[in-house]
């Protein structure tokens, strides 16, 4: 059954067409990797599904159920099941690690401090960064704050995850450890919709790969297909050149 | 030299300059919220205005922060009895100042909406933060943080420059002091003393400001600078 369903989504910035006639559906359970060029819309496509670029025509569906993107209350309820982490990650800068991580379970979701403060805990341990729950975001390098962001989202026990090139700021050591947690998370259930330029991993995890350019879906193919026998010349050109620059 | 410093005789006249000091806090603090107050209305024009409004603003700004203050005071004390507007000098001065605050304070206060950061908006709006929940958790201690030190460092040139008062007869903490030092002649003393009220008051007057910030609005304010 699907879980998200986009059905002919345009959306634009100011005068800038930047979702064109998108179609895709996402089951439950499943990992969908976006990729394609730079500029082709594929953060633009995560925004829109937590209503931060809302479509200026077309449908979204969220469990069956049509999302009114200019209803308050629809907005909170997609956004109580899709986390995002953010490719600049996004953190408060006035708040510290911990904080950045807690403070929408305990303040908005109204969970237990203390269990929240044990969760959170546990994931900062996971993401490697035990020792730096009283510092603030300026005071940490990308790769950390980028890990600071996926235990932020990951504390909501979200539904659904949409992550944003995630292992961009991570040295190859980090990138394993993440894209581990990963596969765990994978293997539990949850959805996720990644946007990664890491062909390798892409192609082990995914159960579908979409290739994105220009604001259009070109080809949506299983991860075999894409990098080997692409239905899409355009795929095959972007592809192939990934590949080869590795 | 043969000056011999006595200050006995002046601190006699300590609660008459202390009483002096509360008048000049009393001009300072309702100027500068005027100022804060206006230039807030001003900066969101600035901010969100369309360009008519704009214009009128940036004349505004531009020529209360091109002219000297004294020359706007001297303008509504002694320019507008001739279209029959009588103001007291303290009223002359107290207004003076907030219309010159306002355009400082304007541009300080359009400076941290400006700095606002939409990355940590989207964050928070994914996060189901109620526009509420953003002011208080992510705009209001960013823009303390930002404007702490423009602001505190305007409310002490405010402070200092209400001396201008005693030019228009307001007896302040510098207009008792000019009294004091017509009767008695004993300058160094009077004025050594005027100075370091003023210090205290600007002192404890950063002090508060840094508290408000740091407690009421969680912002990583340094204290001591
Ligand atoms: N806030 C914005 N305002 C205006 N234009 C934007 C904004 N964000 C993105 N764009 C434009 O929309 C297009 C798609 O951007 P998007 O960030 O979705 O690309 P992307 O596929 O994620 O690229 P990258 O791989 O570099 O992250 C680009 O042309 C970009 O310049
Ligand atoms: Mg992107």
């Amino acid at each position: 059954m699907p879980q998200i369903e986009i059905k002919s989504a345009n959306a634009f910035y100011d005068k800038l067409h930047v979702l064109k006639n998108i179609e895709l559906s996402v089951d439950r359970g499943e990992i969908v990797s976006l990729i394609g060029p730079s500029g082709s819309g594929k953060s633009s496509l995560l925004k829109m599904l937590v209503g931060l670029l809302i479509p200026k025509s077309g449908d979204v569906y969220l469990n069956k159920t049509l999302v009114n993107f200019n209803n308050q209350s629809d907005l909170r309820v997609i956004r109580e099941q899709i986390a995002i982490v953010f490719q600049q990650y996004n953190l408060f800068q006035n708040m510290n690690v911990l904080k950045n991580v807690s403070i929408a379970p305990t303040k908005i979701q109204k969970r237990n401090p203390k269990e929240v403060n044990d969760q959170a805990l546990f994931l900062l341990e996971k993401v490697g960064l035990k020792d730096k729950l009283e510092s603030y975001p300026d005071e940490l390098s990308g790769g950390q704050q980028q890990r600071v962001a996926i235990a932020r989202a990951l504390c909501l026990n979200p539904e659904i995850l949409l992550l944003d090139e995630i292992t961009s700021a991570l040295d190859p050591e980090l990138v394993k450890e993440v894209l581990d947690s990963i596969r765990l998370l994978a293997a539990e259930g949850m959805t996720m919709l990644i946007v990664s330029h890491e062909m390798s991993f892409v192609r082990e995890v995914s159960s579908r790969v979409v290739f994105m350019d220009d604001g259009s879906i070109i080809e949506v193919n299983n991860p075999k297909n894409i990098f080997e026998s692409p239905k899409e010349k355009r795929t095959l050109d972007f592809v192939g050149k990934i590949l080869k620059d590795k | 030299m043969g000056y011999t410093l006595v200050y006995t005789q002046v601190l006699e006249f300590l609660p008459y300059l202390i009483k002096g000091a509360w008048i000049s806090l009393q001009i300072a603090i309702l100027a500068f919220s005027g100022g804060m107050f206006f230039g807030l209305i001003l900066a969101t024009i600035r901010t969100f205005g369309n360009n008519i409004s704009n214009k009128i603003v940036i004349c505004y700004v531009t020529f209360f922060t091109n002219t000297p203050q004294l020359v706007q005071i001297y303008f509504l004390f002694f320019a507008l009895p001739e279209f029959g507007i009588l103001l007291s000098p303290y009223i002359a001065v107290l207004l003076g100042m907030t219309l010159n605050a306002a355009a400082y304070l304007c541009e300080i206060q359009r400076a941290g909406f400006l700095s606002i950061r939409q990355n940590e908006l989207d964050a928070a709006k994914t996060l189901n933060f109620s526009l509420m929940q953003q002011v208080k958790y992510v705009i209001l201690p960013h823009i303390m943080k930002v404007l702490f030190p423009p602001l505190s460092n305007h409310y002490i040139i405010m402070t200092l420059g209400t001396s201008m008062a005693a030019i228009f007869g307001v007896e302040e903490l510098t207009g008792r002091a000019f009294n004091i030092n017509s009767e008695t002649f004993r300058s160094v003393e009077i004025f050594s003393i005027t100075a370091l009220i003023y210090i205290v008051i600007t002192f404890i007057a950063t002090f508060l400001l840094a508290v408000i910030g740091r407690y009421f609005f969680k912002a990583k304010i340094r204290i001591i600078q």
